[in-house]
Formats: C-alpha cells, sequence, structure tokens
C-alpha cells in the first residue's frame, strides 16, 4: 500500500507545483490523476519514486517512509515503481534490447553493467517482456527506428524488467494518437487485471479515464481537488468532469469506439 | 514644423528626417552620404596628388578619370536632391496612414557605394580580358603537370671550349680526345654582352661554334659557364639555343657572348669563360620524378598532421567541454564564472585562423610539421569544445529520468543515458574537424608549418608551374576523397 501524506513541493524558483497532497492507493488499483497541464501531475509522480525531492511530507510504501531512505535503499524501492513517460525517454541510439535491459539496472551489480553486460537471466527476461509487448523481432534495432507506440512498449517493457509492484504513468498516451492510446492503456490494464501490478496513470481525456481508472483523484493548482471511485467516474457528465478539469477537457474519439462508457 | 523639415535637407541630407522625427532614417541617410563623401575625396586626391585645393582636385580627377569622377558627383548630387524630396514626401502624409519615403533615395546610396567600390578595389575587366592569355601557360601546367610526375635517367654527350673575355694570352684550340665529341671556338677572345646607360642590351663578339663527333641529327644545346662557375643555357631573343647536328655529327653555330655580372675582385688573373655543346639522351624505364617523390612524402605528413591535430584536439577538448556546458555548470556562481570564462577564451581561440596560430607556432618550435599540428591543435580544442559543450547541453533529460527510475546509480546512469546521447555528435564533430584539419593543413604549410603547401608555395614561387600542379592535384583530390568518406562515416555512425 503506498501512502502520501501531506505532500508539498516548492520548486526553487518558488513555484508550488503540490500543496498538501495526501491519499493513499490500495495494491492492485487503477489510479488515474487528473489535472490541466500544470496542475502538478507530473511532480506528483516524480516525487513518488523521489526523481523530485519532495519539499514537505511522507510518503509511505509498504511501511516505509520514501522520502527518509538513503541513497542505497532508494535503490532498492525504486525497482518496485516501473515508469513510463509521454515521451517514451528510451535512449534512442541504445538498441531496443539494451532499452529493456536497463531496467534491471536497479537489480544488477554496476560493474558490469557499466560494459553494458547482463547475465543469461536477464537477457531471458528481456525476451520474455519483449515478447508480452508484442516486439521480439524488433529486439535488434535502434529505439529510434520505432514509432511512437512501438516506443511505449519497449517503455513498458522496460518497466517490466523491474518486476514492479507500481507502475507510474506519466500521461503515457498523450503523444500517440486514440487508436494506439487504447491499445496501450490496454496493456497496461492486462498488467493490472492479470498480474496485479498497481497502475498510477496520469491521464486527461474524459472517455479514456471512464474507460480504465477504477479510482479517480484530481489536481488543480498543486492541490488535491476531486476524490472519485469507479462508479462515480461513470456516472458523471461532461459539465462536472470539466468543473474539475478545467475547460479544455475534451474526448479523445467517438463513443462508439469505447467499450463501457454509457453516459457520453 | 513638419512642412519645413524640408529645409533642413537642403543644408544637409538626412537632417531634415532627423528633425520630423524620422530619426533613424535621417542618420542612416546622414551616416551614409559623409561615408561616401569622405570616401569619394579620398579617391579623387589620390588621383590628384599635387593639387592643394579642392577645386584642383576635382579638375584633375576630372581630366584623368572623367566618367568615375563624374559619376560619383552626379549619385552625390542626386542623393542630396532626393534627400530633399523624400523629406516633403514623409511630411505630406494623409491621416491615418503610414510614412511613406522614397526608395529610390536609398538605391542611389547603394549605387553610389557600389561605384565607389568598383575603384577603390581597382577592378579592371578589360585588363583581366587581354591579359587572359598570360595565364594560359601556369593554367595549362597546373591543370595537367603529369610530364613532371615522371623522369629518366639520362646520358649526356658533350664538349667545350674556352673563351678569354678581355685582355690576355687567347686560348688555344682543345686537343681532341678520340672517341670523345670535340668542339672549338672562332674567335677565343672577345667582349661579353653588356648593358648600356639606358638598359638596352649592347651584344658582345660574336663567336663561331664548330663540333664534331656527337650523335648524327640529334638536338644539341649550348650551355655557358662564366668565369666565376655558374652555368646556364644561353638564350637568343628569349629562347634556348640548340641546334641539329648533320648526318656526320657536326654543327656550327654562332652566338655572342652572353651576358653575365662578374663582381670585381672576384675572378683573380684572366677571364676564362667555357661554352660547351651537349646532346642529352634519356636512357632506362620511367621513373618518379624526384618533385613527385616530395610531394607524396609532403601529402602523407600533411594527413598525419591533420590526423594528429584531431586526435590531440579530442583529447583536450572532451575535458574542457564539460567545463564549457551550461547545464553541466550551473547552480553555483563559481561554476558560472568558470563557464563564461571557458565560453569566452573558446571564442577568442577560435576566432583566430589556424594559419595566425601557424605563424605564432613557427617562431615558437621553428619552421616544419610540429609548428602546424600546434596550430591546427590549438583551433581544435577551441572549435571542438565549443560543440561539443553545445552537445551535451542539447542532451535530453528524458532518458536519464527514465533510467535513473529503474533505481540504476549514478555511473550506471551516465553509461546508460548520457553517454549514448552523446556518442552520435562527439564522432561527427571529431570527423568533421579532421576532414577541416587536413584541409587546413594543406595551406598552413604556407607559412612554415609543414605539409604539402610548404613544397607547393616554393614550387610556386620557382615557377615550377608543373610541380606545383602536381601539388594542387594531390591536395584536390586528398580533399575529396577525405570528404566523401568523413560523410560516409557519419552517415553510419548517427
Amino acid at each position: 500500500m503506498l501512502e502520501v501524506q501531506h505532500l508539498t513541493k516548492v520548486y526553487s524558483d518558488g513555484t508550488a507545483a503540490l500543496k498538501d497532497v495526501s491519499f493513499s492507493v490500495q495494491d492492485g488499483e487503477f489510479l488515474v490523476v487528473i489535472g490541466l497541464s500544470g496542475a502538478g501531475k507530473s511532480t506528483l509522480l516524480r516525487c513518488i519514486n523521489r526523481l523530485i525531492e519532495p519539499t514537505e511530507g511522507k510518503i509511505i510504501w509498504n511501511g516505509v517512509d520514501v522520502t527518509k531512505a538513503d541513497s542505497k535503499s532508494l535503490r532498492k524501492i525504486r525497482r518496485d515503481f516501473g515508469m513510463i513517460f509521454q515521451q517514451f525517454n528510451l535512449v534512442q541510439r541504445l538498441s531496443v534490447q539494451m532499452n529493456v535491459l536497463a531496467g534491471r539496472l536497479g537489480y544488477v551489480p554496476p560493474a558490469m553493467s557499466l560494459l553494458y553486460r547482463f547475465n543469461e537471466e536477464d537477457y531471458r527476461m528481456a525476451e520474455e517482456a519483449l515478447r508480452k509487448v508484442g516486439l521480439l523481432e524488433m529486439a535488434y534495432k535502434r529505439a529510434r527506428e520505432l514509432s511512437g507506440g512501438q516506443q511505449q512498449r519497449v517503455g513498458i517493457a522496460r518497466a517490466l524488467m523491474q518486476q514492479p509492484k507500481v507502475i507510474l504513468a506519466d500521461e503515457p498516451v498523450a503523444s500517440l494518437d486514440p487508436v494506439l492510446a487504447h491499445s496501450i492503456l490496454g496493456y497496461l490494464e492486462r498488467l493490472n487485471k492479470e498480474e496485479g501490478i498497481t497502475v498510477i496513470c496520469s491521464l486527461h481525456y474524459l472517455d479514456l479515464v471512464q474507460r480504465y481508472a477504477s479510482r479517480v483523484i484530481g489536481l488543480r493548482g498543486g492541490q488535491l481537488v476531486y476524490e472519485g471511485s469507479r462508479e462515480d467516474i461513470r456516472r458523471m457528465t461532461d459539465a462536472q468532469f470539466k468543473e474539475v478539469y478545467g475547460e479544455e477537457a475534451e474526448r479523445i474519439a467517438p463513443p462508439s469506439l469505447l467499450g463501457g462508457t454509457k453516459d457520453a | 514644423m513638419l512642412k519645413f523639415a524640408w529645409i533642413f535637407s537642403i543644408l544637409l541630407p538626412g537632417l531634415g528626417q532627423i528633425v520630423m522625427g524620422q530619426v533613424r532614417r535621417g542618420l542612416f541617410a546622414l551616416t551614409g552620404f559623409l561615408t561616401s563623401l569622405a570616401m569619394a575625396y579620398w579617391r579623387f586626391s589620390l588621383l590628384a596628388p599635387r593639387e592643394t585645393t579642392i577645386l584642383g582636385v576635382l579638375r584633375r580627377s576630372l581630366e584623368r578619370r572623367p566618367s568615375f569622377t563624374f559619376l560619383v558627383l552626379i549619385l552625390l548630387a542626386l542623393f542630396w536632391i532626393l534627400g530633399i524630396l523624400d523629406t516633403i514626401k514623409l511630411a505630406h502624409v494623409g491621416p491615418g496612414r503610414k510614412a511613406r519615403g522614397l526608395i529610390s533615395f536609398f538605391f542611389v546610396l547603394s549605387l553610389l557605394l557600389f561605384v565607389l567600390g568598383w575603384q577603390i578595389s581597382e577592378i579592371d575587366v578589360p585588363r583581366m580580358v587581354k591579359d587572359f592569355n598570360k595565364a594560359m601557360t601556369p593554367l595549362n601546367r597546373v591543370l595537367w603537370p603529369w610530364k613532371a610526375a615522371v623522369t629518366r635517367d639520362t646520358r649526356v654527350l658533350s664538349a667545350r671550349a674556352e673563351i678569354l673575355e678581355g685582355e690576355g694570352n687567347p686560348p688555344g684550340k682543345p686537343v681532341p680526345k678520340p672517341g670523345n665529341p670535340y668542339v672549338y671556338a672562332e674567335p677565343t677572345v672577345g667582349v661579353s654582352s653588356k648593358l648600356d646607360e639606358k638598359g638596352q642590351p649592347v651584344p658582345g663578339t660574336i663567336i663561331t661554334l664548330h663540333g664534331s663527333g656527337f650523335e648524327p641529327n640529334t638536338k644539341t644545346d649550348i650551355w655557358w659557364e662564366d668565369p666565376i662557375g655558374s652555368r646556364f643555357q644561353v638564350r637568343i631573343g628569349g629562347e634556348y639555343l640548340s641546334v641539329q647536328t648533320d648526318p656526320e655529327g657536326k654543327f656550327t653555330v654562332k652566338l655572342p657572348i652572353p651576358y653575365s655580372i662578374i663582381p670585381p675582385g672576384a675572378v683573380k688573373g684572366p677571364l676564362i669563360h667555357y661554352v660547351e655543346a651537349q646532346q642529352v639522351f634519356p636512357i632506362g624505364p620511367l621513373k618518379l620524378s624526384t618533385p613527385f617523390l616530395e610531394i607524396v612524402s609532403r601529402m602523407v605528413e600533411t594527413i598525419v598532421m591533420g590526423l594528429m591535430a584531431t586526435v590531440l584536439g579530442i583529447v583536450f577538448a572532451i575535458p574542457l567541454s564539460f567545463l564549457a556546458a551550461r547545464n553541466i555548470m550551473h547552480g553555483s556562481w563559481i561554476g558560472m564564472s568558470i563557464y563564461y570564462l571557458m565560453r569566452f577564451i573558446m571564442n577568442v581561440v577560435r576566432s583566430i585562423e589556424p594559419i595566425i596560430w601557424a605563424v605564432i607556432a613557427v617562431v615558437w618550435v621553428g619552421l616544419g610539421p610540429f609548428a602546424g599540428v600546434i596550430a591546427l591543435t590549438v583551433h581544435s580544442i577551441a572549435s571542438l569544445g565549443k560543440l561539443y559543450s553545445e552537445a551535451i547541453e542539447g542532451i535530453d533529460h528524458g532518458p536519464i529520468e527514465a533510467v535513473q527510475a529503474t533505481g540504476a546509480t549514478k555511473l550506471q546512469t551516465i553509461m546508460f543515458a548520457v553517454i549514448p546521447q552523446m556518442v552520435s555528435p562527439f564522432i561527427s564533430f571529431s570527423i568533421y574537424r579532421w576532414d577541416i584539419n587536413v584541409r587546413m593543413s594543406t595551406i598552413i604549410g604556407m607559412v612554415g608549418g609543414g605539409g604539402v603547401g610548404f613544397v607547393l608555395l616554393q614550387y610556386v614561387r620557382l615557377l615550377d608551374y608543373q610541380a606545383a600542379g602536381i601539388a594542387v592535384w594531390f591536395i584536390a583530390v586528398t580533399v575529396a576523397v577525405l570528404d566523401y568518406v568523413s560523410a560516409e562515416i557519419r552517415e553510419r555512425m548517427i
């Protein structure tokens, strides 16, 4: 279980990105974070695995305070949180396989990996992860040769290599077209349902939120302004959504393409 | 005020515009006018160096270069008038409309500067066309120099006879040796060709040279050796003197005793010259000529210089580039001051051309390739340092974040997210620099920095255009090949 308590982040230029945010995530949830750009979604996700140092507050992960962890135990904690990004953040020059293997860096002895060497077990895992996202035949291509959707699937495979308990997904489909968006979120949903991996995902299309989320929190100006269950969101109308979200909220595709959106 | 601004424009072009508030337009016109006026007066006074008054200068330059002087004066006047008209037009602008001046105003100024520029840079098209034939000889030799690339060993058949200049006992006929060629001169005493007070040549005593025992029907060259031992081929009217032997191997030829300078007191006793007839026969197979071999070895030296300078440049530039990258150095004022200092030094060093660095390096370590390597290295460090630091500044933070998120250590993050992003630009810039360095090292020899440029300049100064042509060909081919190779490698790497 992940508990976020009174989390506050003030950047060095004085911007308060998060103000006293508290919530908790049960194992196996598909939690969607909504909010305008600049509302603090990315900061929140990055504070959880301390890619960004929180200014105040606690993050309790299975009873351990992440914010107090030294670098050695932080390395162990980070292995539990796989992360995928809006811009995929693959190392373009390296092969797909090497990008996926990078997901093992938290486990392998540092000296060996510095020469881009991994053991047999890791290679086998990489093969498995690539098969899972359907990209096994692309293993030896360079990452930049892949399309956007394929790159994001490599991103997921990389996260899987960590054998994560949680996947943090920062706008994972914002750079993709609607069909690909469903394909990527479909992978996340399967991991969530079949392997019990908790997903914390920021999104900004109402219909995607309604389709995939098991719970939603809303951020506005760094503050937690909304919290709702699966049923709450499904009942939500566009007008209510916009109230939480702001005027820029929009639907991604005609409802006919989507399963499970009843009120659209 | 607006209505009468044109009166100021009568005083000086641009003044009216300034008065009515079009300050930038006015200043531009005023500066343009004063600059061209100053340049025009400078050129006029060069045409009339002895005149002291302005009017005198104008009259004299109108006499010497009527069209240029006239054109400049007309354009200056036209510019002045258009300045006034421009002011009037700017003043008569309807309400709510943007004031529009005359475009021709600035066109005339450009024309004026062009006319002055034409004269200052001494452009002379007729001369260029008329004297084109002068360029043909060297051009032909440079374009197709390969005759000079090969040579053969030679066998020389020669004989000579003594000639006395001035007072003394006339030398007798040489004694013939059986089996050897033989020449004798008539007379064996005379005076050499001279120049009179006006610099006109006065031919010396005409001598007749008889030869026998030479190879029949073969071209025979006549050479001369003066009392101080300088040897030269005799020329008559600019052409080398040579004669064809008859079927019995004999010849007769007349020539004046040639002009030669013997410093007073250089020779004690009688002034003895030698006239010599010689036949040259190539023997043996073709072989590469000395200039060709020299150029090849210098070309290798050039390429090696470029390589060494590039390698040394890379070695020094990599650490320095981190100090000149904003994203590495930001955070503390010490870091930022190092950053600005590095940027400043790199910009200064880079803006001084390698050829200038070579001049300094030649003074430092003497003539030769080492000086060239120093010059190129210094320039490479600054250029590569800047390019590398920009590559470092341009790396994408995303992959770094992603690798960190897996639980990687700092060193792992650098290996997996930072270095892969820098490999391509580093390789690309380094190869590009190698390309530039080899190109540069071909000319750096001209100031004594070693390499092919050194011998190229030497051959040009000796008027040996064929050898120079070989060097030019080698440079061109090397640069072209390198261009292709470096483009190819960069394509593969990135």
